[in-house]
């Protein structure tokens, strides 16, 4: 069979975008964009921190036009964030610097600050609410005019409290190890391709922009056997840290000159990963490593499954897939994977039919030799 | 009052200060737009604290404007799509680059906002302390 090259479609492509505007508007239901930053929480973390852009306003505006898609709200704010400039590059977030709404660790009870519950599902019992399909405005007001007189009786401090990192804590009582700052500056997947081996901070890049569903998946196959990594979370953070950006061209480089230019929310984990080292005497000793992991919004599994995922790739291990830095690198970003899985979806008539003549040239074989 | 510190009051403040201050520079000196409002990203640069070392998190929308008052450039960067703030930063940025008299005269309103924002974060805080775990050990 030749080659046949083909052209068309344009008509039915035309008419197939109009179907799909169709599908969104049939209903005559209009979802204003506040409706989903003020009810669509979690939807638009998720979307912000896969397509590695904070901004809850473009979040909510991709949700509305992928109609809920992930993938595609995804892929819109990529590609959104592809036709701006880049204008600053922040100075170094310290996340100690954070004003926390939650934060509890999985490893002590008795934390400094104590165990702060925040804002959470993990207590709630997972039973659909029928009242939900009837919710009343005025009932909402009721409830939210309720709730804020009894907050008004709880006793304010003078001065903001700053929650001391357990790690920190534990630190300083020398059960882990102490590391000097490093600044290093960061290497840029956006900017460089990615090479093996990564370094640690391309490798935290690409773990904190990776689909949620990647990275949990992974790391739960790590606990399961199909990784070394098995964890105690010290410490879960939510809550917001403040960027700041130098001058473009003063030579006064001080902090006191600097732009505060808001606030992002984040998720931070740090978890305690018991691992097996040789002493001076070459007797084995048991000592606690940090897997670390932190994405924007409040994303807590995606959070602590990069944690376990960054300590895998600590220690690289052929035995393993996920300690495999090819194999989980290359596949959690959800631009690369959901669009590579659905181009399948795009003609591919010249290679099937390659193929194809391949398997009709076989069978053929097979009967002349059969006759 | 040093950049960082205004910068933090007046976005905190969710710009009523900015308005009002930008628009009374604007009323007396000439100003002239460098870079009308336009959004772009700012990368953030993150400590990770497991080993202390640096990486980029991702990026941030922004939205940035520079005007020229009294021969001086003033930048005004904000997270988020916001135009109208964004330029109103560059005008007091700049009225601040300029020594321009009416900026001595912002100090008190700004420590004002400052307490009112430091109040209001610590009432946030307060708000979220009926979620703090009081263990209680069992006797066995």
């Amino acid at each position: 069979m030749g080659y046949v090259p083909v052209k068309g479609g344009t008509q039915a492509i035309d008419a197939s975008i109009k179907r799909v505007k169709f599908e969104r508007l049939k209903g005559q239901a209009i979802l204003e964009i506040e409706t989903i930053l003020s009810t669509m929480r979690a939807l638009v973390d998720q979307v912000m921190s896969e397509s590695s852009l904070y901004s809850p306003q473009l979040a909510a505006l991709a949700i509305k036009q992928a109609e809920g898609s992930m993938e595609e709200a995804v892929f819109l704010m990529r590609a959104h964030r592809s036709t701006l400039p880049r204008l600053y590059y922040s100075e170094s977030v310290e996340t100690d610097a954070m004003f926390v709404e939650r934060r509890i660790s999985a490893s002590f009870k008795d934390i400094p600050g104590g165990q702060l519950l925040g804002a959470t599902y993990d207590y709630t019992h997972r039973l659909l609410d029928f009242n939900l399909i009837n919710e009343k405005k005025a009932d909402n007001t009721q409830w939210l005019q309720s709730y804020a007189e009894e907050l008004q009786e709880v006793k304010v401090e003078e001065t903001v409290e700053r929650y001391p990192k357990v790690v920190e804590y534990l630190r300083k009582e020398g059960l882990f190890e102490q590391y000097e700052m490093d600044n290093t500056e960061p290497e840029d997947i956006t900017k460089q391709n990615l090479e093996f081996p990564a370094s640690r901070s391309a490798r935290l890049q690409v773990l904190t922009r990776g689909q949620t569903g990647a990275l949990t998946s992974l790391a739960y196959a790590s606990l399961r056997g199909y990784g070394e990594v098995h964890p105690t979370v010290g410490e879960v953070r939510v809550g917001s840290l403040p960027i700041y950006v130098k001058h473009p061209n003063e030579e006064d480089g001080s902090e006191d000159e600097e732009f505060y230019i808001g606030d992002i929310q984040v998720t931070e984990v740090e978890s305690f990963v018991p691992v097996h080292v040789k002493n001076e005497n070459n007797e084995e000793e048991l000592e606690f490593e940090i897997g670390y992991g932190i994405c924007y919004g409040q994303n807590e599994t995606k959070t602590i499954a990069m944690s376990i995922l960054d300590q895998c790739l600590e220690h690289l291990n052929d035995e393993f897939p996920t300690h495999d830095e090819e194999f989980v690198l290359l596949h959690i970003d959800s631009v690369e994977s959901s669009g590579f899985i659905s181009h399948l979806k795009l003609p591919h008539y010249v290679t099937f039919q390659s193929k194809l003549d391949s398997i009709r040239q076989v069978k053929k074989g097979v009967q002349v030799n059969e006759s | 009052m040093k950049r960082r510190r205004r910068t933090e009051i007046l976005i905190q403040d969710n710009g009523h200060l900015a308005k009002t201050f930008a628009e009374t520079i604007t009323a007396v000196y000439e100003c002239r737009e460098i870079t009308a409002p336009q959004y772009g990203m700012t990368m953030i640069k993150m400590r990770e604290t497991s080993k202390n070392s640096l990486f980029y998190m991702g990026e941030v929308l922004v939205t940035e404007a520079k005007v020229e008052i009294a021969n001086r450039i003033g930048i005004g960067i904000v997270t988020g799509m916001e135009e109208e703030l964004a330029k109103h930063l560059a005008i007091i940025d700049a009225a601040y680059k300029a020594d321009l008299p009416e900026a001595f005269l912002w100090e008190p309103q700004l420590i004002a906002a400052e307490d009112e924002i430091r109040k209001a974060k610590t009432r946030r805080q307060a708000e979220l302390i009926g979620t703090k775990v009081n263990f209680e050990t069992m006797e066995i």
